[in-house]
């Protein structure tokens, strides 16, 4: 203790720092920097009733990463990302959706944060990730539904693992989201309220051409630590199954074409008859599928221009009253150049049952988006390679 | 003074120093029998030849391997025979070569013969005197060995990338009537080549090529080859008539936009960097030649510490009146041959003096950063400890300096 003061008061004396090993930096990370701008003009029509937004910028967001080399055979990451959301969600101009470390090394990966939740096991394209959120995304039951945010983001701890290159073993424990009961009081409690894992094979994008079909297949399961109904159910959980594929229907570079699908499987809470708010919505048993045919036309090696079609079909099956929904998104997008895209989306949904009143009456929504959309991804000051790169695959990783 | 990994000095004579007691370059244990045999396997031996009638016929194929340029850092390179640089080709000249030259890649390449005077269909230059050698073919150059003197190979197929990955190696077209040997005659020959590596752009340009030859193999197999996509025309007027009718060639920047050009930061001989580049021995009294190679892109100024050298060889071919020196300019695509002559015994600092090519990844020394080392140094003069004395210190002396 005397020796630490003596060396305190030393280096105050002589203007040292203590407990700072290195004030210079040795190594200046790699730094990663993606945008995506999505600006759209939309038209609504809902039961013959017309409106629009015009100047939609949702979903528009950017994503900051740092990346080094750890002494270890590891790699440390930290990403932050913010994003501007839907204009009618309660989370202010910015929400931070990824925030968040990773260390990884060949085999293994640790992330602790903030980041996209496996709510999905695949992506679908659509204009915007919650387009259609109802059949592609396990929805959080501790929201209110306001934000879909609440679904897609959420805080995890992960650890995941990859044998052979392809084979992913993902398990994770979240916190997801609870939508505040009063707006504006924030939430501040983020313990684990749920988790999941999922086991997935995956060719990597790199690889794409060495495997005629399959380009991914997926299982996954949802578990959310759900306050139980009284006096209605006994269980604790609530939990959702997922399955998925992604099947390349023609690998041509040029004209590419693939079919995504999932089906989302809920097995619910029993003895809720109707669907009467969010709380039911996300607690009653449920299916949803979701499929996706796209064609892909890449003239320079770079995509030129994509056209795809969803189906989405969602069924409660334990109420009293026949329930579903369906929907349909078309979608077309062009690009006018590096990074910049111009697009137009139909989307037509229709609702049944239960559903009907609990959007309003409507009984049908139709939308159509015109869209701009600049994505850009960029990695500077470049030190390593990534797992998933063709050298590293197929030629033995290197650190 | 001496630092690995930032540790202090205490902790580098107590840790660093008996971590790294079996790296070559200890001045005591330059002369050991393991350190020789390793620093052999520094300088390639020729590839032996088939004769075959009258052709002596070699075998060079060409794959993707990791290479270790130093202690510590692998890369993904190009390696003719698995090997940086590649196997050297020893003949006399006149010989008749066939070089059977197989692509075992998934990318283009081809091979250029830089400074013979080979037929021009045999120049290795793609689309101009040949077509590239295409993932898993084979193609057969053949010419006659002329001029003698120290040459070089190279892949011509995205020259700037496959070079720097490692596709070089020397040739070597020897004559008994070479004034050298009868001006200078040497008693040990070796050959040093040089090379400048951006191991960054080499890994992100090597993933981003094999992942487009992923995808036009796959369609040049259906035949689908399309000009504007493949960025390869028959003509410029063909060229031409694309662009008038809206075709943007790639190297407008709204097609891409690289990070610019490659800058290196590894500086290799023999495909190693310091402290594991090749050390030249010599004898007192003996003449040595040595053959200097730039296979990269890069000038080096290459010093000798404590001799003057002569100049014998430019370019392969014998100077008429050689110059004494003690830096050799040696320019990217450039060969000179060097005799030096051991009357000054010790061991001597061999590198480039653009000291900016005696670095590994910014710090120096390292790069080409290399030794002139008497064999036959008196077993006292070796000892570095007699310096302490002079310079008051109690241990022993760090002999390995990665961080200057």
């Amino acid at each position: 203790m005397k020796k630490l003061l003596l060396l305190i008061t030393l280096s105050l004396f002589f203007g040292l720092n203590i407990g700072v090993q290195s004030v210079k930096a040795q190594v200046m990370p790699e730094f990663e920097l993606a945008t995506r701008g999505v600006m759209s003009l939309n038209g609504q029509i809902a039961n013959g009733r017309t409106s629009s937004a015009t100047n939609d910028f949702s979903d528009s967001g950017v994503l900051l990463g740092l990346r080094e080399k750890l002494y270890n055979d590891y790699r440390g990451r930290l990403v932050v990302g913010f994003q501007f959301p839907d204009a009618e969600s309660n989370l202010g101009q910015i929400y931070f959706h990824q925030v968040f470390v990773q260390m990884e090394n060949h085999t293994n990966t640790f992330l602790l944060g903030r980041t996209r939740l496996y709510s999905r096991l695949i992506d679908f394209p659509t204009l915007r990730d919650d387009d259609a959120l109802d059949f592609t995304d396990v929805l959080n039951p501790f929201s209110n539904g306001i934000n879909s945010q609440d679904s897609q983001f959420g805080n995890i701890i992960q650890y995941g693992h990859v044998f052979n290159q392809r084979y992913w073993i993902r398990a994770y424990g979240a916190h997801f989201a609870q939508s505040p009961s009063i707006l504006g009081i924030q939430e501040t409690n983020f313990s684990t309220n749920g988790g999941g894992g999922v086991l997935e094979y995956r060719v990597p994008n790199s690889q794409i051409w060495n495997r005629p079909v399959l380009q991914q297949l997926g299982l996954g399961a949802n578990i959310f630590s759900t306050r139980r109904i009284p006096g209605i159910d006994n269980k604790n959980a609530l939990t959702s199954l997922q399955a998925s594929t992604i099947i390349n229907l023609k690998r041509d570079p040029v004209n590419f074409v693939d079919l995504r699908h999932q089906t989302l499987y809920n097995l619910g809470f029993s003895g809720i008859p109707h669907l009467q708010s969010y709380f039911d919505l996300t607690r009653a048993k449920s299916v949803a599928t979701y499929t996706a045919l796209r064609f892909l036309h890449s003239k320079l090696e770079v995509p030129t221009y994509q056209l795809s079609l969803g189906f989405g079909y969602k069924t409660f099956m334990d109420l009293k009253r026949s329930t579903n929904e369906y929907q349909l998104v078309a979608n077309g997008f062009y690009r006018i150049g590096e990074n910049f895209d111009v697009g137009l989306q139909y989307e037509f949904k229709h609702l049944n049952g239960n559903l009907q009143a609990l959007n309003g009456g409507r009984s049908t929504l139709q939308a159509l988006k015109l869209a701009v959309i600049f994505s850009t991804d960029f990695l500077f000051n470049k030190q390593f390679d990534s797992r998933n790169s063709l050298l590293n695959l197929e030629h033995g990783y290197i650190n | 003074m001496a630092k690995i990994l930032r540790m202090n000095r205490k902790e580098f004579l107590t840790k660093g120093l008996a971590a790294t007691t079996t790296a070559a370059i200890a001045p005591y244990k330059l002369f050991g029998k393991e350190a020789r045999q390793r620093n052999a396997k520094l300088f390639s031996k020729p590839l032996k030849p088939t004769i075959n009638g009258e052709w002596k016929e070699f075998h060079l194929y060409i794959t993707i391997a990791e290479h270790e340029l130093v202690l510590g850092k692998k890369v993904h390179t190009l390696a003719f025979n698995g090997q940086i640089p590649g196997p050297e080709i020893r003949v006399n000249a006149g010989d008749k070569v066939r070089v059977f030259f197989e692509n075992r890649t998934e990318l283009n390449h081809t091979i250029h013969w830089h400074g013979l005077y080979v037929p021009w269909r045999m120049d290795g230059v793609p689309f101009l005197t040949q077509m590239p050698v295409r993932p898993g073919t084979t193609f057969k150059y053949e010419f006659t060995a002329k001029p003698f003197g120290t040459h070089f190979y190279h892949c011509h197929w995205s020259t700037m990338l496959h070079m720097q990955s490692g596709m070089f190696g020397p040739i070597i077209i020897e004559d008994p009537d070479d004034p050298v040997k009868k001006e200078f005659p040497y008693d040990r020959d070796y050959t040093l080549v040089y090379s400048q590596h951006d191991v960054n752009f080499m890994r992100e340009s090597l993933n981003d090529m094999l992942n487009r030859m992923k995808q036009r193999t796959f369609l040049m197999k259906k035949g689908d080859v399309d000009p504007e996509r493949f960025g390869i025309f028959d003509n410029y007027d063909q060229l031409k008539k694309h662009v008038e009718h809206g075709y943007q060639p790639p190297y407008l920047n709204n097609r891409r936009s690289p990070d610019g050009l490659p800058v290196p930061n590894y500086f290799l001989v023999n495909g190693k960097a310091y402290p594991d580049a090749p050390i030249v021995y010599i004898k007192e009294g003996e003449r040595i030649r040595l053959r200097l190679i730039n296979a990269g892109m890069k000038e080096h100024y290459l010093h000798l510490h404590g001799h003057d050298f002569w100049e014998v060889a430019n370019d392969g071919r014998p100077i008429k009146y050689p110059q004494q020196m003690n830096t050799v300019r040696l320019s990217p695509g450039k060969t000179s041959d060097i005799i030096i002559e051991g009357d000054n015994r010790g061991l001597w600092a061999f590198h480039d003096h653009d000291s900016r090519g005696s670095t590994n990844n910014g710090l120096y020394p390292g790069g080409t950063f290399t030794f002139l080392a008497y064999e036959d140094l008196p077993e006292h003069e070796r000892e570095v400890e007699m310096m302490m004395g002079n310079m008051k210190m109690k241990k022993k002396l760090p002999i390995i300096d990665l961080d200057e």
